[in-house]
């Protein structure tokens, strides 16, 4: 089985490795957002030869995760462990060219995944309780060093916690594959369609968090305008995009001067 | 190294401790815990500054223990709190304001903070960013990543720095940091951008990378509305309590019901 080769479970290592640092940018350290799907995805399919799968899994979990923030107490789903896992699975999986339907199976897996994910993050958040502790009781004259090392724990452990989530759901994810292989045509069909759709369900949940309506103006305003454009003109989609950056700030502008009005 | 500010004890912060308190407080979430959220990650940022400024261990020590009381706010508008926190600590330290209620500064600057900075970086910047990128990587730019850190990153340490620093100019007044940047407005701004991205982005559904394009139905003006309707529908169950992780699954088995009915 593929997950047995030398160099497979050298890959797995990097992954797990790569996205245990990933990982720390979510809350720990940073939050430069490079563990945004968007970002890791892409990053993890270039490594593993595969930048396609990486960038269609970034782009479609980006939009699904996005607004599933970290507010007060709330820690939202690991987007990161699913970005990575699933480019990690499909990339290695379809030995660098991942086919639609094995895309839509690995995000299909690792959707499965995301409340072992909430689970083990809230584990880590109520065990870093102790590191606090540990700080406090600092007698004398270690108070700043005892506090700098049991603060800095903390990033150890999450990067641990990332690491070892990849170490288990990366290979249980490529047997899974293995097994996906013998699925009948339909379910490959199937999976291929369920891609394709996952960005739909992704505006419709930027769509639902932004907007009180279910048919927001400034939304229909960009569809409009985009599906104009591209119907009738033969414009660059980079200009078209800037056209609907424009629309929507005309439409603020002008949503602001009514009201005054 | 130039100091920033000298009084009569000769009690002052350096640059270098403001720099390194405004490097540490991208840590200030290394240790976050359900209880003590972030008390941790601010007495370990705020730490350069005290040891400059309390030379005497005990009292020092004590500062430090003050600390490590409660704290939770967003992370990137902590660097106001961080900032203020500074420049009170110094008015303290040199005796100016030796009765400076720095625990109720933090206490009273923590909350609404929290609440206006999730709401303007985790609720605007962060989709604003992520459906330009998305949009533009629809079409098949693979430097779209690359934009979105460079877009996201512009405006997230940029304030983080400019707040960290009008924090200790301004002693924590938060209604001048309000009237400075207007949160709110850019938020509603964003928010209304990234609906009309995002509407956009459905628009151009025929210029999609192939991996994406919806193929079942005939390209042009019905592939378009097609995709708008369906988004429509999604939305209205998502109105009626449906999860991510639920929809997702759904959509999954209406694929395979689909491709048992010959669909596509």
């Amino acid at each position: 089985m593929m997950i047995f080769y030398l160099h497979t479970l050298f890959a797995i290592f990097g992954i797990a490795l790569v996205g245990g640092v990933l990982g720390l940018d979510r809350t720990a350290a940073g939050q430069f957002m490079i563990s945004q799907p968007i970002v890791a995805g892409p990053l993890i399919g270039w490594m593993l030869g595969d930048t396609t799968a990486g960038l269609v899994i970034g782009a479609v979990l980006e939009l699904i995760w996005v607004l599933d923030m970290p507010v007060g107490t709330f820690v939202p789903s690991d987007s990161t462990v699913g970005a990575v896992s699933a480019t990690a699975i499909a990339a290695i999986g379809g030995g660098g060219h991942a086919t639609p339907d094995l895309i839509g199976f690995s995000v299909l897996l690792t959707t499965a995944m995301v409340p072992v994910t909430m689970a083990v993050d809230g584990i880590v958040r109520k065990r870093n309780s102790r590191l606090a502790d540990r700080a406090a009781s600092a007698p004398g004259e270690d108070a700043e060093k005892k506090l700098s090392r049991a603060h800095l724990t903390g990033l150890a452990v999450f990067f641990l916690k990332s690491f070892v989530l990849y170490l288990v759901f990366v290979p249980a994810g490529l047997f899974a594959v293995s097994l996906f292989a013998r699925f009948p045509g339909k379910a490959h069909i199937a999976l291929a369609l369920f891609v394709k759709l996952l960005p739909l369900l992704g505006a419709a949940l930027i769509v639902r968090k932004l907007s009180i309506r279910n048919l927001d103006r400034f939304f229909l305003a960009g569809f409009v305008v985009a599906a104009l454009l591209t119907l009738m003109f033969p414009l660059h989609p980079l200009i078209i995009i800037l056209f609907v950056i424009t629309a929507g700030y005309l439409a603020t502008k002008e949503s602001a001067f009514r009201q005054i009005g | 190294m130039r100091r920033t500010n000298v009084n009569d004890n000769q009690r002052a912060i350096r640059t270098l401790d403001l720099l390194k308190v405004f490097l540490r407080s991208f840590l200030i979430q290394a240790s976050w815990s359900y209880d003590r959220m972030q008390s941790l990650g601010f007495a370990y940022a705020i730490q350069p500054v005290l040891r400059r400024l309390y030379p005497d261990r005990e009292e020092y020590r004590s500062r430090l223990d003050l600390h490590m009381e409660y704290f939770n706010t967003q992370p990137y508008l902590a660097a106001f709190i961080l900032g203020a926190t500074a420049r009170m600590e110094l008015e303290r330290a040199s005796g100016r304001n030796r009765d400076a209620d720095i625990s109720g500064l933090k206490s009273a600057l923590m909350a609404p903070l929290g609440a206006l900075g999730d709401s303007f970086f985790w609720g605007a910047l962060t989709p604003l960013a992520a459906v330009i990128a998305v949009a533009v990587l629809m079409t098949g730019a693979w430097w779209a990543p690359l934009l979105f850190l460079v877009l996201y990153n512009s405006w997230h340490v940029g304030l983080r720095a400019g707040v960290f620093v009008w924090g200790y100019q301004s002693a924590g007044d938060a209604v001048a940091l309000m009237a400075r940047y207007s949160f709110t407005k850019m938020a509603r701004l964003f928010k209304a951008v990234s609906l009309a991205v995002i509407g956009g982005t459905l628009g151009m559904a025929s210029n999609w990378r192939p991996e994406l394009k919806l193929t079942v139905f005939p390209p042009g003006f019905v592939n378009v509305a097609a995709g708008l309707v369906i988004t429509l529908v999604l939305v209205v169950v998502l109105r009626k309590g449906g999860s991510p992780v639920k929809l997702m699954l759904g959509l999954a088995g209406i694929c395979l019901a689909l491709a048992y009915t010959g669909v596509g």
